[in-house]
């Protein structure tokens, strides 16, 4: 029964100030899976996304109570460095934000900071990594160029290359292709359904069928809650609470 | 009167306030070149540039103004290496590192710093920095170089710092949140990404604070000493161009050589200026085209 879960919330509730935003979030993630968060705007879904690689340390007043747990460790215990935690579990945002500086430097940018200098390595990192992010035959011969002139599309594949490169264990998105045409939308879908064998996925989306496409599991959120959490191909078809039902069938949301 | 009249009445009046403004300067620029230029009737430009010698008041005179553009480019140069680090690394302190109440009270600081008035500075450094680098260093003079360039640099740390802080503050956080996602700290972010990303209003607001240094007066006329003669240390009298032209100008008999070289000094010392403009607005245009990270 027990599966393989490399992350774990365990009773979170997370406060903006005196706002609370999350409240007795508990729900695991299974190792090479993709998971779909979904929700109407303001139920707390990005928020848990940013709160599994302490990207929400960087608001002021913001506050954690209970445990993340990341390979059994909880990731907000003090002794953590979020540094740490975030070269393993790596984020690609709703809009496409590729540094302004060539798309070679753009994909190095974390190996570097990690200690990775040799020329012929870095070469071979880019590759790799562009391969991955299926952008490599769009762009090996433009390397130099700055990734500013790359379509929407690409840009946002090269920010998934550029997570990539950090070797990181699990890939957080949050509503990566909202700012795409639906060509786009599409290669980034079939892109997260390979990416899956090495590495765990988490997915905030409003697109709901994107959700019953992508992902394995899909976790309802409503007013900071998590409503229902399961298989997804159970939220989708034969939900058990009510509000999950009408928020899919688009009664509200 | 009708809606479409007013609105016509409205354009032309600010079209005719907008005129009047650019042409007063246009004008200014025009004296300027009709009092300069008749000294190129007794020398040549060359000479008057690169002549090591200035003695307006000698019989014969010599209008030599090489040693007055060495000052001013020295203390100029050495007022932004003092100024520049300081400028742009509070400037990354207010930005980026200070807390937010701080943040507003160096702000305002900075501001106020901008508003002393530029005598304030040059008495300062006639009455308290002189005497002390006259004792400390053992030298004839505490007016020089050293002097100068010290209070050129705290006139020109206020340009630096607000315009390279704004340059900063325009960096999109979606910059910052990549790099923060990819596992750099706080001084990795601001060095790889940060500083890169805003590095063109950051040079705009170098040439800028040069310009501002290479333009004020009153500090140089006070503080720099006024010997008309190409330094050979830190510690040698300097006179700047503006120094010289402030100085000088009053005792000038109206329409003599004397007046016309000054008035070539004030020439020179605009197309030095307005250069130094140009690049820092050929450098901010660069800055737009590729700065932001838009679809």
């Amino acid at each position: 029964m027990e599966k393989d879960m490399i992350v774990r919330a365990e009773n979170v509730d997370f406060y903006y100030g005196s706002f609370q935003a999350l409240t007795d979030v508990t729900m695991a993630f299974e190792k090479n899976r993709v998971t779909a968060l979904i929700g109407p705007s303001g139920c707390g879904k990005s928020t848990l996304l940013r709160l599994l690689n302490r990207m929400n340390d960087l608001i002021d007043g913001a506050r954690v109570e209970g445990e993340i747990l990341f390979e059994g460790r909880n990731i907000y215990a003090p002794e953590v460095d979020p540094v740490e935690i975030r070269r393993r579990i790596g984020m690609v945002f709703q809009k496409p934000n590729p540094f302004p500086k060539s798309i070679f430097n753009n994909i190095t940018f974390a190996p570097r900071l990690s200690g990775v200098h040799r020329k012929s390595d870095l070469e071979a990192l880019v590759e790799e990594s562009l391969r991955q992010a299926v952008l490599w035959d769009e762009v090996k011969d433009i390397l130099d160029r700055s990734a500013m002139t790359l379509s929407g599309g690409q840009q946002q594949r090269l920010c998934i290359a550029r997570a990539l490169a950090m070797k990181p264990d699990i890939i957080l998105m949050d509503e990566p292709t909202s700012a795409l045409d639906p060509i786009s939308t599409a290669r980034i879908e079939e892109l997260i359904d390979k990416l899956k064998q090495r590495y765990t996925i988490i997915i905030v989306t409003h697109n709901m069928q994107q959700a019953a496409r992508v992902s394995e599991y899909t976790g309802f959120f409503y007013i900071g809650k998590l409503i229902e959490f399961g298989p997804t191909e159970k939220i989708f078809t034969n939900p058990s609470v009510k509000q999950t039902e009408d928020y899919i069938t688009g009664r509200f949301g | 009167m009708t809606r479409q009249f007013k609105e016509i009445l409205i354009k032309n009046l600010f079209a005719l306030l907008a005129f009047v403004a650019v042409l007063v300067l246009g004008l200014i620029v025009v004296f300027l070149f009709r009092e300069g230029l008749p000294l190129f009737r007794q020398i040549s430009p060359g000479r008057f540039l690169f002549g090591t010698a200035w003695y307006p008041t000698y019989d014969p005179p010599e209008y030599g103004i090489w040693p007055l553009i060495v000052g001013s480019f020295t203390v100029t140069f050495f007022s932004c290496l003092i100024a520049v680090p300081l400028g742009v690394l509070s400037a990354v302190y207010i930005s980026e590192i200070a807390p937010a109440r701080l943040k507003n009270v160096l702000k305002s600081v900075i501001e106020l710093l901008a508003g002393l008035p530029s005598v304030v500075l040059g008495f300062f450094g006639m009455v308290v920095i002189a005497p002390w680098l006259q004792e400390t260093f053992d030298l004839p003079t505490g007016l020089n170089i050293v002097n100068a360039s010290l209070m050129l640099a705290i006139m020109a740390i206020p340009t630096i710092t607000s315009i390279s802080e704004d340059a900063l503050y325009a960096v999109p956080r979606e910059f910052k949140e990549a790099s923060y996602a990819l596992g750099a700290t706080k001084f990795e972010t601001i060095a790889r990404v940060i500083i890169p990303t805003a590095l063109s209003g950051i040079s705009t607001a170098v040439i800028l604070g040069m310009a501002r240094a290479l333009g004020e007066t009153m500090v140089v006329l006070m503080a720099a000493g006024g010997a008309a003669a190409v330094p050979e240390s830190l510690f040698d009298s300097v006179r700047p161009m503006t120094a010289s032209i402030a100085a000088e100008m009053g005792e000038a008999p109206f329409r003599s050589d004397h007046y016309h070289a000054l008035f070539a000094t004030g020439m020179v010392l605009f197309g030095i200026t307005l250069a130094f403009n140009l690049i820092a607005d050929a450098i901010s245009n660069r800055f737009k085209e590729t700065g932001s990270g838009t679809l």
